[in-house]
């Protein structure tokens, strides 16, 4: 005569999965937020040397106001021989013919004329405003950056970034 | 006829299309920030115009060669992250100096600072003066028949950044403006096989002894740092009062860098 029942083996309730799509939307809006897409990926080989202090370039990405190259040497060791001193320029791609061919400096300054003509007019920055961000190889020749310089000089596009890998954060 | 409730849709499947679009965005996405050093470039001149006389104080230069070697001002340098400390120095050395002791020691050979640039200091009545005369100079140009335009534009420029250190001496709150050699600057020097590394470290040390420099200053003059100015112009970028803060320190310690292009 007792009151609790003995025995009788009883199935493990089932745990409700009804929340489980808030929690994973709630995961993919952090993502979907705190990300920014990444636009090309290099053929050259780029370890950024680090720096202190540097400033944040995502809310000029976000105004699209900045153009990206790369310097370092190809992935395809091959083909290294092509470029000035073994280093080939990659150029973020919007008017490239062909993405992921490398260039040597003189392209510099038709890729960023030709970026500039693609853009819609209402968007459009002066050219003198837009910022051309340098990702280099740590290993990479300073002269080489000069010789970018001097291009963006020329057409004068008079805002040059050097781009650092800066892990503090303020 | 009866009225059938309409069936419920099964949202179970919803986790699954939840997922995938997590996966993909985890896939595509990259998480650093790109962080980089903004520096102008100057204007390509046409006219060569005879090179302005320099004195050796007022230059900071900073070389790289191809060695890989750093030399700060020609002496050499063993560790890099010395680079911001001697920057400091070079900036600091006759800073705290009167009127009267720099027109003293900047004669003075044998003083300690005397290789360091010296200070002007300038108090509201100067100012005002200044800004009398040259406004009284661009209107006469203006007067003057056909002249051109892009030297009245000078002029007139001359006028506003006498207007600009008047409104910056009102926010210091002091009885005098110092102003650093306007002459001064800060000379990075590299050769053609310099890695990129070392230009990295040196551009680096510049911007850790500026952002020192100036996050001193507005502690002393605001009790809060400059890194507080930086995130507040970040965030609204239209805030005049910062935007004055943000003026006035660099007036105080401006970054004038020089990047000299290396020789073939």
């Amino acid at each position: 005569m007792s009151k609790f029942k003995k025995g009788g083996k009883k199935d493990a309730p089932g745990v409700n999965t009804s929340s489980l799509p808030d929690i994973v939307f709630m995961l993919l809006f952090f993502f979907m937020v705190a990300t920014t897409t990444k636009d090309a990926d290099p053929t050259v080989e780029v370890t950024q040397p680090t720096g202190v202090r540097a400033e944040d370039m995502t809310p000029f990405k976000q105004r699209s106001e900045i153009d990206f190259l790369y310097l370092g040497v190809p992935r395809n060791k091959a083909r290294a021989d092509q470029f000035d001193m073994g280093y080939a320029l990659f150029l973020d791609n919007v008017a490239q013919p062909s993405p992921g061919d490398l260039y040597n400096v003189n392209t510099v300054r038709r890729w960023k004329l030709d970026k500039f003509d693609a853009k819609p007019d209402r968007m459009k920055q002066p050219l003198k405003e837009v910022i051309t961000c340098v990702k280099a190889d740590e290993k990479a020749p300073t002269g080489i950056i000069f010789d970018i310089r001097k291009e963006l000089q020329e057409i004068e596009a008079l805002k040059l970034a050097y781009a650092v890998k800066d892990n503090s954060n303020y | 006829m009866a009225k059938r409730d309409i069936p419920e849709i099964n949202a179970g499947s919803m986790a699954d299309i939840a997922f995938l679009l997590l996966i993909f965005f985890l896939v595509t996405t990259t998480m650093d920030r790109d962080k980089a050093y903004i520096r102008p470039i100057p204007k390509k001149v046409e006219i060569k115009t005879p090179p302005v006389e320099l004195q050796q104080r007022d230059i900071c230069d900073i070389v790289a060669n191809s060695q890989n070697q750093l030399m700060f001002r020609k002496e050499l340098v063993k560790d890099p992250d010395e680079i911001s400390d001697l920057i400091l120095e070079f900036f600091r050395k006759n800073e705290k100096l009167t009127s009267a002791e720099t027109a003293r020691l900047a004669m003075d050979k044998s003083y300690e600072g005397f290789d360091f640039p010296f200070y002007n200091r300038f108090g509201m009545a100067e100012i005002d003066q200044k800004i009398k005369e040259t406004t009284e100079e661009a209107e006469a140009i203006e007067k003057v028949d056909g002249a051109d335009p892009a030297l009245i534009e000078y002029y007139w420029s001359k006028v506003k950044e006498w207007e600009k250190k008047k409104s910056a001496l009102k926010l210091y709150a002091k009885p005098e403006l110092p102003e650093i050699s306007p002459q001064a600057h800060i000379r990075v020097e590299v050769q053609i096989k310099t890695g990129y590394e070392y230009f990295a470290k040196i551009q680096s040390e510049i911007e850790e002894a500026l952002f020192e420099l100036r996050d001193d200053a507005a502690q002393k003059i605001w009790g809060f740092g400059y890194g507080r100015i930086i995130t507040r112009l970040g965030n609204e970028p239209a805030d005049t009062e910062y935007l004055a803060k943000k003026e006035l320190l660099e007036l105080l310690y401006p970054a004038r860098i020089i990047e000299v292009t290396p020789k073939k």
